[in-house]
């Protein structure tokens, strides 16, 4: 080998290694998703109808369900639960370590993503967000949800890729936590979070310029008392097997479409291709119609909502409400609500009120509900020969015409009260009003528009007994503790304790603090399988029925899986796509 | 002039009347906009009561009307709870969408109503009377409800017609008449509904003041002239029973923003309707204060036209206004 | 002679439906709650005359309805293994005739456990007719108190404020005006929440009623001053003045004679208006309470699309009230021409 050669050698290793230097040197692949459905192919609109309008595309702010359900479709979260196996799974945080004592969340997150308007998403935006959430002066109904331990979280920055949360105490549902909390983009709003206006932020009067998110859809148009339309969120960091880029769909068109009955109307002669939730009622006439028309209907099983009949238990001392108190001493008799709740034709409110697509109740916690129902909870037949044994023990005797009175020899006559717009309810009150008329009780239904009903329940206290219902949006018992907690904020029957007023309440806080805490879930589990149990004894709710999570959807909507948790039909949305 | 001024002055303050007594009305039906979160067993009581804070929805009622007035002044109507947006651009839209429709169903049904007035009023007795006669009645006995009710069913049944909504899906992008059209094809129903619940009343006044014209003296005395009935009808005897009627075209007009919430409701149509059964069922005070003053404001509005159209049709209105004794 | 037929014939034709309604403990085969939870949604019940083997019977009879098919689809066959023959003056659920007079015995009704439910039941199997039957006291009620209110508070007002203009007329029409531009949907819902939880279903529902009636009177007012208006200039009340006549003997004698054919139109209008607006009533929750029936809580249902759509016997009391609607309008008709011709 001559000199020349070595030289010509040396350059062409120099061309060649110059060649691959941007191979080398170029950024880590961005850190996608990869998704495990069917495969779809793109293109196509998808038309679904919302109840009412969304009032903010703020997800700081927002607390109506319509609003919630655009933004959910508009964000993405950290950790999110899989609506189908109940359970949570990596989101933008792709694994996340806990420390040993539990307080200490350390996730990582996916590298390389962009919102949808192209700028790079890093752990600032996280910290920024969480700041925007628990910032005081904001007052997002998310807030609550993240003081662990009377302490809110506390979010840090470890680099652009790792945020560590700490807690005030090990949290056994810490996790869930993350879900559907919406990752903000700094870049657009931390001029408005200084500027202190940051609740007007994002209104649904913004453009979509101004708009930008990390979920499969980003705002197109919107037409006031019409549509929101959304595009397809191109900088969407999920993929299918096959490196499709997900959402398949190029549309998303939220219809405004006010009442159910409308809402069925229009799936039916076309204008919507999804019908999430609508009555049992409706889904026998739709079902007669299934082949013609080119929809499947879905039947899935008890979702988690609840439906019970509760007695006014407050401490009434300070209301000016005698006749109330006086029946008070009725309902605060277990053996009288026990007697009420033999006596409910819980079979015939399935029947009658949802048409069979339901789920009877006695326990609060639904079949629905897999990871934490409680089998054991006892479900006593219907027995009015029961009922009336019950109420004689509790002192009561009947007069010759068949009606009740008590020891002191005063009828037993109270009304229930039921919201009016919500049909299946008042349908529950007619029915249980008839069941207890067997009994001698001479029951009146009262149904009030929502407001003057929570004013009643929450403030006035003016009212006997009350029909209601609760949808936990989450399979966990710790988001709803404050039904269950006798200082909680929606201790319906009783709120405002100082301290807990029997001693099966006080066993319910101390079994729910536990739990709060407990990490495993078999002990967890145990404990509140306890509370369940004290529940379906002590009867603070007599739990009524709870109906099925019913869905429609046309045939062209391909991997339709509808789930038992809200939402139903498009937990999945960026997986739809239209054959 | 002094009367026209008189009037403008009464349309002020009666305008002011009506939003005190609105305010206060809302004030007596027990919960606020914030109370519908308290049943959330997610958010806290702290919450709840700093959002309301926040919108000055804790003040007591003197200082929230005087404050909403004073934005009044400022050519703003408050702001929406709900929306977390100025009242103004949202009633702007929706009223839009109402009067286009209320606008189309007032005039169908007045221009349907007055020959078939007429005529009846002419037919008196006799079969095309009684016909008549009998189709308004019917139409009359259906409740709204169960008439807008049947044309959903007919048009989910045959498809001729859009089941609800202003415009089709998909249309964003497209021109002007072809926006139009589709308008024009989702405003059928509702139009149609609308005018068939208002025409029987109008029928029924228009026949019965038709009548009662066409027996007075003149009348007859105009036929013994020699005078075709049907200019009979249309130049005499139309404009003497007018009394009643402009009464009533003050009503049609009065009411345009408002008579049509239960048509917007069941046929889904994006007017004030919907949004005002949805903001008093939520408690959202400064919509519903805001869309009661829209409508009142035609509703004076229409009367003052009324009042003039009397005072410039009938003469003997005119003499004296100031009473019997002068 | 023909005017006083129809009058004759729309006033007879009142009085008999009146007549049904205000006995309807008697007409109506059952109670209004008595709930059969076996059947809901039952189609009306098929009155036979000739049975399975082909014998005809004088004596009607049914036959049992048995649910066809499972979850949900309320379809119903009939079980021709045991006819129930219908009779006339059973013994029944107990009742009061007008409140006061207990009894029990019913026009007709289907040995037990037979049931005839002429016109079908309802979502808790409640009988139609009966709740028909005993909903007319009701909404009846109803809506001739508010109609009398509404046009009685109208010509005071209307009266007033045509007759002596001036500041009087001004105050009454901007009064009115004020009244109907009230929002009074949310007066509505803010008496219906402000009221005690232990007043009677059917007081409250009296009292929403009552309200619409006092804030209805606004239309009426208008249209009656805008007459008296006119009337007021007229020869002969200008003469009669001349002769010294009072205010009150003018009203009287010769400008109020001039409104009663707008009086009897409003009224006869709004009778059964206000009966309509109770559907409204209902369909926003304002109506009466359950079990209490009223026409408006029958014709409510029908605003859900699977009654709309699959159970055309609800649609049955909207039906028969169209022929006493139009009994109504007939009589209000006739009297119109008649005050017409009698009077002037």
């Amino acid at each position: 080998m001559g000199i020349h050669r070595a030289r010509y050698l040396g350059i062409a290793l120099a061309l060649v290694c110059a060649g691959l230097m941007p191979l080398v040197s170029a950024a880590p692949k961005a850190e996608w998703m990869v998704t495990d459905n069917p495969i779809g192919h793109s293109g196509g609109r998808l038309v679904v109808a919302l109840r009412s309008e969304p009032k903010t595309l703020n997800s700081v702010v927002a607390a109506d369900t319509s609003s919630r359900d655009v933004i959910r479709c508009l964000t993405a979260d950290l950790i999110h639960i899989n609506r189908e196996s109940e359970k949570t799974e990596p989101a933008l945080a792709k694994t996340w370590s806990v420390s040993r004592d539990g307080r200490q969340y350390t996730l990582h997150l996916r590298r390389g993503l962009q919102f949808s308007d192209g700028q790079p998403f890093t752990a600032d935006d996280v910290v920024f967000s969480f700041q925007v959430y628990l910032d005081e002066k904001i007052h997002s109904p998310q807030r609550d949800l993240l003081i662990v331990g009377g302490k809110p979280i506390a979010a840090t920055k470890i680099d652009d890729a790792t945020v560590r949360f700490d807690l005030a105490e090990p949290y056994a549902a810490a996790e869930r936590i993350f879900d559907s909390l919406a990752i903000l983009p700094k870049h657009l709003l931390e001029s408005a979070y200084q500027s202190g206006n940051f609740s007007q932020a994002w209104g649904v009067g913004a453009a979509p310029t101004q708009l930008a998110g990390l979920g499969p859809f980003r705002l197109k148009e919107y037409v006031p008392g019409e549509r929101m339309v959304l595009e397809r969120n191109p900088y969407y960091w999920k993929e299918d097997r096959e490196n499709h880029r997900l959402p398949y769909l190029d549309e998303l068109v939220f219809l405004f479409v006010p009442s159910e009955d409308a809402q069925v109307i229009r799936f039916e002669s076309g204008d919507t291709d999804v019908l999430s939730r609508f009555s049992a009622q409706n889904f026998s006439v739709l079902a007669k119609q299934q082949q013609e028309k080119s929809y499947r209907l879905f039947d899935l099983g008890p979702g988690l909502e609840y439906n019970f009949l509760f007695f006014n238990l407050n401490d009434l001392a300070s209301k000016n409400l005698p006749d109330i108190a006086k029946k008070q001493a009725w309902f605060q008799d277990v053996r009288f609500r026990q007697a009420v709740s033999e006596a409910i034709d819980r079979e015939g409110i399935v029947r009658l009120v949802y048409s069979g697509r339901a789920t009877p109740l006695w326990g609060h916690v639904t079949p629905g509900n897999k990871l934490w129902m409680d089998a054991k909870v006892s479900h006593p037949a219907r027995s009015l020969v029961q009922s009336r044994q019950l109420l004689a023990s509790a002192g009561f005797t009947w007069k010759s015409d068949g009606s009740l009175v008590d020891a002191g020899g005063n009828a037993v006559d109270f009304s229930i009260l039921a919201s009016a717009s919500n049909a299946q309810r008042v349908k529950m009150a007619t029915i249980i009003q008839d069941d207890l008329s067997q009994l001698g009780m001479n029951v009146h239904v009262v149904t009030l528009d929502f407001g003057a009903m929570v004013d009643r329940l929450m403030k006035s206290y003016d009212y006997e007994a009350a029909l209601m219902g609760l949808a936990g949006g989450d399979a966990d018992p710790t988001p709803e503790m404050n039904v269950w907690l006798s200082n909680g904020s929606t201790h319906l029957w009783h709120l405002n304790e100082a301290k807990p007023a029997t001693p099966w309440e006080a066993d319910i806080d101390r079994l729910m603090e536990k739990q709060l805490v407990t990490l495993n879930y078999a002990a967890r589990r145990k404990l509140y399988d306890r509370v369940q149990e004290i529940v379906a004894e002590d009867l603070p709710v007599i739990c009524l029925a709870s109906p099925n999570i019913l869905v429609g959807a046309k045939d062209r909507v391909g991997n339709f899986e509808p789930a038992t948790l809200d939402p139903y039909a498009l937990w999945n949305v960026e997986q739809l796509y239209v054959r | 002039m002094k009367f026209l001024a008189r009037r403008f002055a009464h349309a002020i303050v009666l305008l002011a009347a009506i939003s005190f007594f609105s305010f206060a009305l809302i004030q007596l039906a027990p919960g606020d906009f914030f109370d519908a979160m308290r049943v959330n067993p997610r958010i806290s009581q702290k919450t709840i009561d700093g959002l309301r804070a926040e919108y000055g929805a804790d003040k007591p009622f003197p200082i929230r009307y005087a404050r909403w007035l004073r934005s009044l002044a400022n050519g703003e109507l408050g702001v929406s709870l709900a929306y977390n947006s100025p009242v103004g651009p949202i009633l702007a839209v929706r009223a839009r969408n109402t009067l286009l429709l209320t606008g189309v169903a007032t005039l169908l049904a007045w221009l349907v109503a007055i020959p078939i007035g007429i005529w009846s009023a002419a037919k008196r007795g006799k079969f095309a009377d009684r016909v008549a006669g009998a189709a308004t009645s019917t139409l009359l006995t259906i409740p709204d409800l169960l008439l807008f009710l049947a044309l959903l069913l007919l048009a989910v049944r045959t498809g001729w017609f859009p089941a609800g909504g202003m415009i089709s899906p998909g249309l964003e992008d497209a021109g002007f008449w072809s926006k139009a059209g589709d308008i024009a094809r989702h405003l059928v129903l509702p139009a149609l509904g609308l005018a068939a619940v208002t025409l029987p009343m109008l029928v029924r006044h228009i026949r019965s003041a038709m009548i009662e014209v066409l027996e007075a003296p003149f009348i007859r005395a105009a036929r013994g002239h020699g005078i075709s009935r049907a200019r009979l009808l249309w130049r005499y005897a139309l404009p003497a029973a007018s009394n009643p009627l402009i009464s009533l075209l003050g009503f049609s007009i009065g009411t345009m923003l408002s008579a049509s919430l239960l048509v917007e409701v069941v046929l889904s149509w994006p007017g004030l309707g919907p949004l005002l059964v949805e903001a008093i069922l939520s408690r959202d005070v400064y919509v519903v204060v805001g869309a009661v003053l829209l409508s009142s404001v035609f509703l004076v509005a229409g009367n003052l036209i009324a009042d003039l159209l009397l005072f410039a049709a009938d003469p003997r209105i005119r003499l004296d206004s100031r009473g019997v004794n002068g | 002679m023909k005017r006083q037929h129809k009058l004759r014939v729309a006033l007879v034709a009142l009085a008999i439906f009146h007549f049904f309604i205000l006995f309807a403990g008697f007409f109506a085969p059952y109670g209004f709650a008595t709930q059969d939870r076996t059947m809901p949604f039952a189609p009306p019940t098929r009155l036979h005359f000739v049975d399975a083997r082909g014998e005809f019977h004088m004596r009607p009879f049914v036959y049992a309805y048995a649910a066809a098919s499972g979850a949900g689809d309320a379809s119903y066959e009939e079980d021709r293994s045991r006819p129930f023959p219908v009779r006339l003056f059973t013994a029944g659920a107990p009742y009061r005739i007008a409140e006061l007079i207990p009894a029990h015995t019913h026009l007709f009704g289907a040995d037990e456990p037979g049931r005839v439910f002429l016109l079908g039941t309802d979502a808790f199997g409640r009988d139609q007719l009966s709740r028909f039957l005993y909903g007319g006291q009701l909404s009846l009620l109803a809506g001739l108190i508010a109609a009398a209110l509404s046009v009685g508070i109208g010509i005071a007002v209307g009266a007033a404020a045509g007759f002596y203009g001036g500041w009087i007329d001004d105050a009454l029409m901007r009064g009115s005006d004020l009244f109907f531009a009230l929002p009074w949907l949310y007066l509505l819902f803010a008496v219906r929440a402000a009221l005690p939880l232990h007043i009677p279903e059917w007081r409250v529902f009296l009292l929403i009623v009552g309200v619409i009636g006092l804030i209805g009177w606004a239309r009426p007012a208008r249209l009656i001053r805008g007459v008296v208006l006119s009337a007021r200039e007229r020869n002969f009340v200008t003469a009669a003045r001349g002769f010294g006549a009072s205010d009150a003997y003018l009203l009287r004698r010769h400008v109020l004679p001039q409104t009663y054919g707008v009086v009897l139109t409003q009224l006869a209008l709004l009778i059964p208006q206000y009966v309509l607006a109770e559907v409204t009533l209902s369909f926003l929750g304002l109506g009466v309470g359950e079990p209490v029936p009223s026409w408006g809580s029958l014709l409510a249902s029908l605003q859900q699309y699977d009654v709309l759509a699959s159970y055309w016997w609800m649609f049955l009391p909207a039906a028969l009230l169209i022929p006493l609607f139009f009994a109504y309008y007939a009589a209000a008709d006739a009297l119109q021409e008649r005050l017409k011709s009698v009077s002037l």
